[in-house]
């Protein structure tokens, strides 16, 4: 019985990561990509490590899992965070059917500051885009 | 049996990482691919260490958690602080 | 904190009466001596912890509904042909004024749906999203300023000691 819950629950960590995946390789934007990226793993390795848990039964083992998916949980979010910002920085392009983009202008490329929108725009505004 | 199954759809979908990996048509890009697929092996260690009926693996997961975090950190420095633009206008 | 610290101690007594060491067991003896310390209540006047407890598991109740829900839309959306997505970047002002908050508030935006944190602005007054589903952005501000923020505020509020 516990065997068959915890191979379910192994089963649907593994079902979302799979889908992540062919999102990962599907969607048009690296931003949109992130998307996939960022929140499938963290919830994935929950419900695998949770599988896990149940699977060994020994407190040892559940705590390790559990120490593995606060870990992931604290650090994919702030991963992709990061990435996102030096992509973003970098000059990644958007994707063209992107409704609108309130980020743009307000970066200071020299010292990389962010301003407010209706504060004063940067010096040197974001390069015009290529066509994704 | 079912368990070889699960190893062999994330194998899969690891594989759908590198694709991107290949693909992506900035570093940037592959940054995101390398972050993806780090978390997908971590799923993988758990369940291997279930098939294989050997917790220990548990640890390697950790391990590789931690790692992998610290590799898009160190991704994420270089792309907005060094090296050449990324894109030119 | 004083009081989780006699929480968690309760929680090992159990542990050791019973005399089973597992997780499962561990969290029975956690809330028993939760429970303990709600009857004892008047003993320790104005503690914050009976308050933020209750906050916290239906924080986390939320966050777990939204997680699952992020994930469905995004798996409905890799699977269906079409793109239907409206993707914009958009700016949301804070009310969160600590970074402890903001951090917090920053993962849990890219962990719900559809949304991805991208910058805080250097006076940390404002906050920039990619959103996946924003044909309405008021929609999606409104939606993330009285779900998550209110949350983060109220529960912050709570833990911080007066």
């Amino acid at each position: 019985m516990v065997q068959i819950l915890s191979f379910s629950l192994l089963a649907a960590g593994v079902a979302l990561m799979l889908i992540a995946a062919v999102g990962v390789v599907r969607f048009p934007d690296l931003f949109m990509r992130i998307h996939c990226s960022a929140k499938s793993p963290s919830l994935g390795v929950g419900l695998i490590m949770l599988g896990a848990a149940l699977y060994f039964d020994d407190i040892t083992v559940s705590s390790k899992a559990a120490v593995i998916v606060m870990f992931i949980m604290v650090t994919s979010p702030v991963g992709a965070h990061v990435l996102a910002r030096a992509a973003y920085f970098a000059g990644v392009p958007l994707w063209r059917e992107t409704l609108s983009d309130e980020l743009r202008d307000h970066y200071d490329l020299k010292t990389h500051e962010l301003g407010r929108p209706g504060a004063t725009p940067a010096r040197r505004p974001r390069p015009p885009q290529p066509d994704l | 049996m079912f368990g070889t199954a699960l190893l062999g759809m994330l194998g899969l979908a690891i594989m759908l990482g590198f694709v991107r990996l290949a693909r992506g048509p900035s570093l940037p890009d592959r940054a995101v691919a390398l972050d993806f697929i780090a978390s997908l092996v971590v799923g993988f260690t758990g369940v291997f260490a279930v098939v294989v009926d050997a917790p220990v693996f548990l640890d390697l997961g950790l391990v590789l958690a931690l790692v992998g975090f610290l590799g898009t950190v160190a991704f994420a420095r270089y792309i907005e602080k060094g090296g050449p633009p990324w894109y030119k206008s | 904190m004083n009081l989780l610290v006699l929480n968690l101690c309760l929680a090992l007594v159990w542990v050791l009466l019973t005399g089973t060491l597992t997780l499962l067991n561990l969290i029975i003896g956690f809330g028993i001596g939760y429970f303990v310390l709600l009857m004892l209540r008047n003993v320790f006047p104005r503690a914050r912890y009976f308050r933020t407890v209750p906050y916290l598991i239906e924080f986390l109740l939320y966050f777990a509904w939204e997680l699952l829900l992020a994930n469905l839309r995004v798996a409905i959306d890799v699977l269906t042909p079409r793109h239907r997505m409206h993707p914009r970047v958009l700016a949301l002002p804070l009310d969160v004024k600590t970074d402890e908050g903001i951090t917090l508030l920053a993962n849990l935006i890219t962990l719900t749906p559809g949304s991805v944190s991208l910058d805080v602005s250097s006076d940390r007054t404002v906050m920039y999203l990619h959103v996946m589903y924003a044909s309405d952005p008021e929609l999606v501000r409104r939606t993330i300023k009285e779900g998550l923020e209110r949350r983060v505020i109220r529960l912050l509020r709570g833990i911080e000691r007066r």
